[in-house]
């Protein structure tokens, strides 16, 4: 099995990104490469999936940090739904959940988006 | 006078390879749990191995595969000690910047969190200079 894979889907015109398996400084690179194309792509709504993602390091977590003002200054965002407890941890130690919205499952974060739009 | 055991070790050597970092974070994972850790604190300990044997590969030996990372688990009665030794470049406990998570919030970057990670997950964090080969020392207690 793959270190890492991952599936993207447009909802609405939110691309929803789920990685499975592990982010870490050896995966990263097609993580990272997968966001950036979304963003060239003028994608800059992005929900992370996380609900099959094993672990990230801060590898992972840099390049979520590396689009972030890209798609804020573009009118996007990046959220975050279905972490697992240690993939939650590690973003709550850096207060990441500070900086990122957090949502328990799609469902909430589409709705939350829905909301925005209105 | 009674002499105390040797801790119970477990080592493993490893190219200076990132594909290897799962194996190494798997076997971290595992001891932790066999030290009498619970799951929580047994996914940290493996994030903090990984931050720490992906920075002697990416930066003590800059990314060159063909050097070798030893990582050597030491069961001991109140704490599972993580010893990873290398011949690359090291660094001085004094050169070690931790930066802000607050700052991170304010101002986002990238790079610069896996020594926080590393410090906030384990108990201890420490590097050593030695003539030969420099080592990173990570201590957790079991409860």
């Amino acid at each position: 099995m793959a270190d890492l894979s991952i599936q993207i889907r447009d909802e609405d015109g939110v691309a929803v990104v789920e990685p499975m398996g592990f982010i870490n400084a050896h995966t990263v690179r097609q993580f990272e490469s997968a966001l950036e194309d979304l963003v060239a792509a003028k994608k800059y709504t992005i929900l992370l999936d996380c609900q099959s993602l094993n672990y990230i390091s801060s590898a992972g977590l840099g390049a979520i940090m590396g689009l972030i003002e890209t798609v804020r200054e573009n009118g996007g965002d990046i959220l975050l739904c279905s972490l697992q407890d240690n993939v939650y941890a590690i973003f709550d130690t850096l207060g990441f959940t500070q900086l990122y919205r957090v949502f328990a499952n799609e469902g909430e974060a589409r709705q939350a988006l829905a909301g925005k739009s209105e | 006078m009674k002499v105390a055991p040797p801790p119970e070790t477990f080592r493993l050597v490893i190219p200076s390879q990132t594909r290897y970092l799962n194996l190494v974070t798997g076997l971290a994972k595992r001891a932790s749990l066999v030290a009498g850790m619970d799951d929580a604190t047994a996914a940290k300990v493996s994030i903090a191995v990984d931050e720490a044997v992906t920075n002697v590969i990416m930066h003590a030996y800059g990314n060159e595969a063909d050097h070798l990372v030893e990582i050597e688990l030491r069961f001991m009665p109140t704490a599972l000690e993580i010893h990873i030794w290398h011949t690359g470049h090291g660094i001085r406990e004094d050169q070690i910047f931790l930066p802000d998570p607050g700052e991170y919030v304010k101002h986002p970057r990238k790079g610069g969190l896996g020594l926080l990670l590393m410090s906030r997950f384990m108990d201890e964090v420490h590097f050593l200079e030695g003539q030969e080969r420099n080592e990173c020392c990570m201590i957790k207690r079991v409860e």
